[in-house]
């Protein structure tokens, strides 16, 4: 295997490698597709690290992620600062979480962040309201929605202190052995 | 590190922010309070940490807190490394582990012993940002070099080690590098994924995963078996017709599609070539296959298994799980929004379930569900039973049948019968449907897949008995052959009903469903139905490698095209599905059903064709042995005189010959099992009680 791309030194690639779930030539795509996003803002040398974040509004017009209900929460929560403007470490970070080949507790914990709408460490009931409205899009009436919130903390609250706590969650998860193929994003 | 004071300060802050955080939540100040608070939590319960452990005490509530905190304190690793990160492009080497929390010296202790790769799967696991795990693997790397230093001497060998595990991690992500770039249909199955969700693709994934089992049947038998027999093959005489591609007989007879035309002698090539024993090869690369298809099956089926297996003690929260088990691989907009309204229906339906849970039925109503349950598996029992009888009376007639018609297509009304019954019996059951009432959506689909599968299974019981009871001993000249041609008959058969069904039924029920019932809509892909038949076909697959060698290349392509025709069709005929289907559990249930019933039972009928049937006396590699089995005793025989190959003989006579090994074994296997067991159950023990204990510390937990 030739290495004669120049985008990367050897040592960043091999750093990259192990520390993603993706083999060098996932890490070269990935890269041209984060620099296809943003062509005149991402140079084609990341040799000197340069600083470079790609803004929300790009990364949210993403084919994968256009039409997730949860592409802002998922953009905030793997972005330096929350607020949705993503460098390279960053986008290489979320699609190595959201590949397949990612752990349930890693996946667990990143999901959990996603659905922890006020960023409080807890799912609350708040929390849960926006999920479901998220996902019904105004297919539920409000009576509906908090009747479901209700269910939901009533079904996984394992300690019942009226919100998810992360052990809560990836309890919750360890009886839904479907969650490893669904939070999963193909790129 | 922070003073006394300024503890005490955070942690009033602390009390601030925990109150009332319902704003906008990436607001800065709020995140810079986290910071301080996450900073603080990461002191406190530091020490009370180090506490813990001095004193030996296992509170796993603690550690877990502990932990958890770990994974939350993002910030301020984050600030530190980002100072190193940019010290570090500029090539100025930082010092070590100074900056790092108690918890961070802590992972990296216990990252430094570990072997490189549980070293690179710990740090790829590890919820943090692609900088830390990207310090923290220099730190680690930076430490690991200082001890390798130290203990230079006594060591090469450990170098030398490294050096090969390194050498071998590299060869191993060069190979599943090479292995991705060749995988096939990515960006089909990524639409598919996108179009229709997890579930449908999951049908597509096992055609995949079956395709690679074909591929490699095939790639054996073609160098050791195949080409071989190229080599000294006898001149076709037979004449050639269109009709043999459905039929299988005449000019195929000679080719080295069936197990007739293979050689018995030992192939030699000029005077000092090796020689090559066909019959040994024969059965050694058939045995191989299977073999491999064998543990390839086990050890999938032990992974689905560790991964999806639910303790059926723990309830199934319903709702909960259609919550947070959103199927993110769903990427086209009308699919999203038409998996939102689905959604939305479910969690009414849900809904209103839970509110009608509590009405019982009475005693009237229990006694007639009950009697109609009796009555539908007795008919559907019957059904199954008449079927299998009506194909074994045809199949004897049609033996009769062919002596008396010359037409050649008339082999082809068996498999035409057997391919009906598949196609009509499976609708005939869901229409049972209408009679019984189950609670739970899931129970009818189980029951109508067992009543599948039970027809399925039992026709290809029956058809076995047939081949084995009276084709084998008929005194025909090459049944083997003969079986081989039916076997591809029935495969090709259902090839074609398979595409007839996709190309013209579904697209009549798609012009039924949309212009003249419009009430009925598209139709959903039933997932089931698709995965039973493509385990039907390899049922006779995996039977017919020894009959007809060339099989598994004939169901290779077929399903190649099978993919296309389906994925064409999905896209035209089929709308996504609206109800949940638990795409893990029931691949779990599907691989133990290839497993099971399909496998075992295929391996059961071969070694009753081995041990027990006497081959043809004029055709084939084994003509004129009493039996299947003895060209291995003779070879053993043989083995025995030559005295460099007398381990093996030893081997066969004191292993695999001898019934003390098999007891010794089974009796081996059976302890480790049953520790096994035990240790599961200890463990499921400490779960129960491990979770009563959380709900008891917490606070509203007693009431």
């Amino acid at each position: 295997m030739g290495n004669k791309q120049t985008v990367f030194t050897h040592e960043q690639l091999e750093a990259y490698q192990d520390c993603t779930f993706f083999t060098r030539k996932e890490i070269m795509r990935l890269f041209y597709r984060y620099q296809d996003l943003a062509p005149q803002l991402v140079p084609l040398d990341y040799t000197t690290c340069p600083d470079v974040k790609v803004p929300y509004e790009l990364i949210g017009s993403m084919p994968e992620l256009k039409d997730n209900p949860f592409r802002q929460r998922i953009a905030q929560v793997f972005s330096e600062d929350g607020d949705g403007h993503m460098t390279l470490d960053n986008f290489l970070d979320m699609f190595s979480v959201m590949s397949e080949m990612a752990p349930r507790d890693l996946k667990a914990y990143y999901a959990f962040k996603i659905y922890d709408f006020n960023n409080d460490d807890y799912i609350c009931a708040w929390d849960l309201e926006q999920t479901v409205t998220k996902l019904t899009r105004g297919g539920l009436s409000a009576e509906e929605v908090s009747l479901v919130c209700e269910k939901v903390l009533d079904e996984a609250d394992g300690d019942h202190d009226g919100r998810l706590s992360l052990e809560d969650f990836q309890n919750m998860i360890l009886r839904a052995p479907d969650f490893l193929s669904t939070f999963h994003i193909r790129i | 590190m922070l003073s006394d004071d300024h503890v005490n300060e955070i942690i009033i802050q602390v009390e601030n922010v925990s109150s009332g955080v319902q704003s906008h939540p990436s607001s800065n100040q709020i995140f810079q309070e986290k910071v301080l608070l996450d900073s603080s939590i990461n002191m406190v319960l530091s020490i009370s940490d180090i506490d813990v452990i001095d004193s030996q005490t296992v509170s796993k509530r603690n550690d877990q807190k502990g932990n958890q905190v770990l994974r939350f304190s993002t910030s301020l690793n984050e600030s530190m490394s980002q100072t190193l990160h940019s010290l570090e492009c500029m090539g100025i080497d930082t010092p070590g582990s100074s900056h790092e929390t108690v918890q961070g010296q802590k992972l990296i202790a216990s990252l430094i012993p570990m072997t490189s790769r549980d070293r690179i799967k710990a740090i790829r696991n590890q919820p943090r940002t692609m900088e830390e795990k990207r310090n923290l693997r220099k730190i680690v790397d930076k430490e690991k070099s200082k001890q390798t230093h130290r203990i230079l001497q006594l060591n090469c060998c450990i170098q030398c080690l490294n050096s090969i595990s390194r050498a071998y991690r590299r060869s191993k992500n060069s190979l599943s590098e090479i292995l991705n770039s060749i995988s096939l249909w990515q960006k089909t199955l990524k639409i598919i994924g996108g179009k229709f969700g997890t579930s449908v693709l999951s049908y597509f994934n096992f055609l995949r995963w079956l395709l690679k089992f074909n591929i490699f049947s095939f790639i054996l038998n073609f160098s050791f078996i195949i080409i071989p027999q190229f080599t000294v093959a006898k001149k076709n005489t037979l004449q050639f017709t269109g009709l043999e591609f459905f039929t299988g007989v005449g000019y195929f007879r000679d080719t080295v599609m069936y197990y007739g035309f293979y050689t018995n002698s030992t192939i030699q090539h000029g005077n000092s070539g090796a020689s090559y024993n066909m019959q040994l090869a024969y059965i050694f690369t058939i045995g191989a296959c299977l073999t491999t298809c064998f543990f390839s099956l086990l050890f999938s089926m032990a992974k689905y298994f560790r991964n999806n297996f639910i303790n059926p003690h723990i309830y199934s929260g319903g709702i909960t799980k259609l919550i947070f088990c959103w199927d993110f691989t769903v990427t086209h907009e009308k699919a999203v929004k038409l998996k939102q309204k689905n959604l939305s229906t479910e969690i009414r339906e849900n809904l209103s379930e839970l509110r009608q849970e509590n009405s019982k039925l009475t005693f009237n109503q229990l006694l007639t569900r009950f009697s109609a349950y009796m009555v539908a598996w007795v008919v559907s029992t019957g059904v199954a039973i008449a079927c299998c009888a009506a194909v074994y009376y045809l199949a004897e007639y049609n033996l009769e049948f062919l002596k008396t018609h010359s037409n050649p297509g008339a082999v082809l009304l068996l498999p035409f019968v057997v391919s009906c019954i598949n196609l009509a019996v499976p609708c005939i059951y869901s229409m049972f449907r209408l009679v019984e009432r189950y609670e739970m959506p899931r129970h009818e689909v189980y029951v109508l897949l067992i009543r599948n599968i039970f027809l399925k299974i039992s026709i290809i019981g029956i058809l076995c008995y047939y081949w084995l009871n009276t084709v084998a001993l008929s005194g025909e000249e090459c049944w083997e052959t003969l079986i081989g041609q039916d076997i591809y008959r029935l495969l090709l058969m259902d090839f074609v009903f398979s595409l007839v069904n996709s190309f013209l039924g579904e697209f009549l029920r798609r012009i039924i469903g949309m212009q003249l019932i419009t009430s009925l809509g598209l139709q959903e892909f039933d997932i089931a139905r698709n995965v039973l038949e493509l385990i039907y076909a390899q049922t006779l697959v995996w039977i017919g490698i020894f009959f007809c060698p060339l099989l598994p290349f004939i169901q290779m392509i077929m399903l190649f095209i099978m993919f296309y025709s389906k994925n064409i069709s999905l896209m035209m005929n089929f709308q996504p599905p609206s109800k949940a289907w638990r795409a893990s559990q029931m691949m779990t249930f599907f691989i133990f059903l290839l497993f099971f019933p399909s496998f075992t039972g295929v391996l059961c009928t071969l070694a009753i064709t081995i041990w027990r049937l006497k081959p043809s006396a004029d055709c084939g590699p084994f003509r004129g042995l009493p039996l299947f089995i003895h060209s291995i005793y003779s070879w053993i025989d043989t083995l025995s005189t030559r005295p460099g190959y007398l381990w093996v003989v030893w081997i066969y006579r004191n292993l695999i010959g001898s019934v003390h090994f098999f007891f010794i074994l089974t009796l081996i296997v059976l302890i480790i099992t049953y520790l096994y067991w035990q240790i599961t159950e200890g463990r499921k023990i400490m779960i129960r009680l491990l979770h009563e204990q959380i709900i008891n510390v917490s606070p509203l937990g007693s009431l």
